[in-house]
């Protein structure tokens, strides 16, 4: 996989730019095939499994885990009180990262804030560049969206209809499962259709007390959380261990057995086994290039990341994979004569639509029978529990439109959740060793509405260290999403007082735009040209061989995390891709 | 433990009152007056009137992040055990070694108010100690310092005082040092994870006698 060198003199049949959860996708697709594929990575390839070293102990880092002191990672209050860009006003420190970038194994995964600034309102931007880019550090819930979601206009005469129904997707969902592997419960809930999962986690005993309190008392559900993460092994990729229960997902940092998917030994590597894959990494595109008469896509310039240097290469379609904003960005900056607002923006709709996952609201608590009781294993697995929408499915909430869910999880962890108390001294220590199994948390996530008028666009000055035109952010939350947070503080209390929980701290405060990550919508998908970016097999309105297949695609955000639907609606896309050149028709 | 005492719930003190009484020991002690409160300006007079501080950094302070002269490191190591002592169950601060992780985080922060606030808190724990108990907090006994920090302890929201900004990050870094250790994660909390399991237990029985 020798990835410095590759040819630049041939046309290939791809190229994908981006190397996360799309693009490791559009590889997989595409190369199987048959099509020549280069992927271009803007990051380098990093020695992943020495980045996350997933079992070493704390008292084993020189840093017990936390920042090198010339390190500092933005936090929430500096995200809510300071303006993008965020690099000045800390000039003594050497390397600026996002909130994710908090730990010595995400440091060098996050990209640095001042080489790439954004401009506008505040946004909480994380950014991963190198192989794999965030899938070598994400959450692994790995969700289905339903009717509810891809039809959801219908449901209450907001925004748009997704072009496709849950039955376009559902075999695309199935493939994603068995190729990649998801551990989950059937619950079956229309509003979540289930996976095809492999084994299940379990619950600990404060989520077990938790679901049955939930069944019987409000009627919702409380399940495993559906990690994607291979609990049987995946015969066909010798790249990914099972996984071994060994706890490491509960701090910020991948997997370094590759248990959970990431984008280059899920789909990258075995796509390289084909021999139709080339990887380009430290390439950074500035501008995908059109052909002046017939406005197709040809190809695309690329910076060095690290010699500056100018690249061209040519390809007969150009997938766009970059993350929701970037692959606006780069849309932005692709102006041409046929394309004066951006490539494949004759609607004028790249870069709007732009929508996400609000948090904040939530509950910390005790659980009384658990204080005193002897240590338990409580956090060796992927993830503890999801709590799906209840909102707006059969009857309509008077405050807000659409839904959220919670996620959460109890029981003891290697740094204990108590240690907030006040106080010091023997009391202390003993409070904090007492009560170290008997918490438990969640924390909602809400869909904020795709408007038109949350958008991104070039900010005219700021550059980035490439000299490439920032992001400039326009994008607030509005009053369904106050109102949903409002609406999630009330129904976290009410779920922890039906399991008797004793509440220890009520989250009220929304994050900042941004923390949720998971960006969307801002190439919409539609069946008309002129409200939307792409089709339903997330191809260019206006230019047929240019195909945008990450988050911004989305139609509107639903509340469940997006991983899962990115890759299934891009082995849809990209299979359609390859028919249509098998045809010759692009 | 003049000051204080078990009363002292009915009769709370008033520790801005008390504080101008110790602040006068230790500006008198140093030549300087620190009535104003704001870091930035006990740091600016700090430095003034401080080459003496300076002298007693180690000569290698640098290149080993050693920050702590042998004298404010015992202190530190003696801050650190109030805060997390050893009790019949396991080891405290002491025996987790968390004088030392502070001296490496305070040595190689790059930031010259987290410096100036160990510098600073010390020497005042020094003087709220003589204020309270009549003796340095090295030479207190342990109830004597267990009083001293409850005093800031009882007033943490008064942020505007260095003292208290200093034991909210001796709290802080304590509890960061001490449950990282080996100490606080297998012989206090007896923490059974970060183990390959071929299958994790769950849950036998939710509510335990």
């Amino acid at each position: 996989m020798s990835d410095s060198v590759v040819d630049l003199t041939k046309t290939y049949d791809a190229v994908v730019i981006g190397s996360g959860a799309a693009g490791g996708m559009a590889c997989h697709v595409l190369t199987s095939h048959g099509a020549k594929v280069l992927l271009l990575e803007a990051g380098k390839k990093l020695p992943i499994e020495k980045e996350l070293r997933s079992m070493e102990w704390p008292y084993d880092n020189k840093y017990r885990g936390f920042l090198p002191p010339d390190y500092h990672s933005l936090d929430y209050n500096e995200y809510t009180i300071r303006r993008p860009p965020y690099g000045p006003g800390f000039e003594h420190d050497k390397h600026l990262k996002s909130y994710i970038g908090s730990t010595d194994y995400t440091k060098n995964i996050c990209v640095d804030e001042r080489d790439n600034p954004y401009t506008g309102t505040n946004y909480a931007w994380v950014r991963a560049r190198c192989l794999g880019g965030k899938t070598n550090i994400w959450g692994r819930l790995s969700l289905r969206l339903s009717d509810y979601d891809f039809k959801a206009h219908d449901r209450d005469g907001f925004g748009e209809n997704w072009p496709i129904s849950y039955s376009d997707l559902s075999p695309y969902y199935d493939k994603v499962d068995l190729y990649l592997g998801v551990t989950g419960v059937k619950e079956g809930l229309e509003w979540l259709p289930d996976s095809i999962f492999q084994r299940p986690t379990k619950l600990n005993c404060a989520e077990v007390t938790l679901k049955e309190a939930l069944k019987s008392k409000l009627g919702r559900t409380l399940t495993q959380y559906r990690a994607g993460v291979t609990t049987d092994g995946l015969k066909h990729n010798k790249y990914r261990s099972r996984c071994f229960g060994r706890g490491a997902c509960e701090r910020k940092g991948g997997c370094d057995i590759h248990a959970a998917f990431d984008s280059p030994t899920g789909l990258i590597y075995p796509a390289a086994d084909t021999g139709n894959l080339s990887i380009r990494t430290n390439a950074v595109v500035r501008e995908i290039t059109t052909d002046p008469n017939t406005g197709k896509a040809t190809g695309a310039h690329f910076v060095d990341n690290e010699t500056m240097k100018d690249y061209y290469v040519k390809a007969k379609v150009v997938v766009v994979a970059a993350s929701t904003l970037e692959s606006a960005r780069l849309l932005l900056l692709s102006k041409s004569k046929q394309h004066p607002n951006g490539l494949a923006n004759s609607s004028g709709h790249v870069g709007h639509n732009f929508c996400e996952h609000v948090m904040g609201g939530g509950v910390s608590c005790r659980v009384k029978n658990l204080v005193g009781k002897a240590p338990t294993l409580d956090d060796g697995r992927p993830g503890g529990f999801y709590i799906p929408r209840f909102r707006n499915l059969k009857e309509k909430n008077p405050n807000f439109i659409r839904g959220y869910g919670f996620e959460g999880g109890g029981g003891s962890t290697m740094f204990p959740s108590g240690t907030q108390i006040n106080g010091f001294g023997a009391s202390y220590k003993e409070e904090v060793r007492k009560n170290q199994g008997a918490y438990i948390g969640l924390g909602g996530f809400g869909e904020v509405l795709a408007r038109y008028e949350n958008y991104v666009d070039l900010d005219p000055v700021v550059k980035d260290k490439w000299g490439i035109p920032a992001l400039r952010f326009h994008y607030k939350f509005g009053e369904n999403e106050h109102a949903m947070i409002k609406d999630m503080t009330e129904t976290a209390q009410e779920m922890a007082e039906a399991a008797g929980f004793e509440i220890l701290h009520v989250s009220k405060r929304t994050l900042t735009e941004g923390w949720s990550i998971h960006e969307l919508g801002t190439a919409r998908m539609g069946d008309d040209p002129k409200k939307s970016v792409l089709n339903q097999f997330e191809q260019s309105h206006d230019v047929k061989n240019l195909f945008v297949v990450d988050g911004s695609a989305f139609v509107n955000a639903s509340c469940q995390n997006p991983t899962w639907s990115i890759m299934a609606l891009c082995w849809r896309s990209m299979d359609y891709c390859a028919e249509e050149m098998k045809k010759g028709n692009i | 433990m003049s000051n204080i005492s078990d009363d002292s719930k009915k009769n709370p003190i008033d520790f801005r009152q008390d504080r101008r009484a110790w602040l006068k020991t230790s500006a008198t002690a140093i030549g300087a007056s620190f009535l104003t409160l704001p870091a930035a300006t006990i740091a600016g007079a700090q430095d003034a009137a401080a080459p003496a501080a300076k002298e007693e950094k180690p000569a290698a302070a640098k290149s080993t992040g050693r920050f702590f002269t042998p004298a404010q490191h015992k202190l530190v190591d003696e801050l650190t055990e109030t805060i997390i002592p050893k009790d019949s169950h396991s080891g405290g601060a002491k025996d987790a070694k968390v004088a030392d992780f502070i001296d490496q985080h305070v040595g190689e922060s790059g930031d010259n108010d987290d410096k100036e606030l160990w510098r600073e808190g010390l020497r005042l724990i020094d003087s709220m100690s003589q204020h309270y108990t009549g003796k340095t907090f090295l030479d207190g006994s342990p109830e004597d310092r267990v009083a001293v920090l409850t005093v800031l302890s009882d007033n943490e929201q008064m942020t505007d005082v260095l003292e208290v900004r200093f034991y909210k990050e001796l709290k802080h870094l304590t509890v960061l040092g001490y449950y990282t250790s080996s100490v606080g994660i297998h012989d206090e909390l007896e923490y059974k994870g970060n183990r390959y399991l071929q299958e994790f237990v769950g849950c036998d029985d939710p509510t335990p006698k």
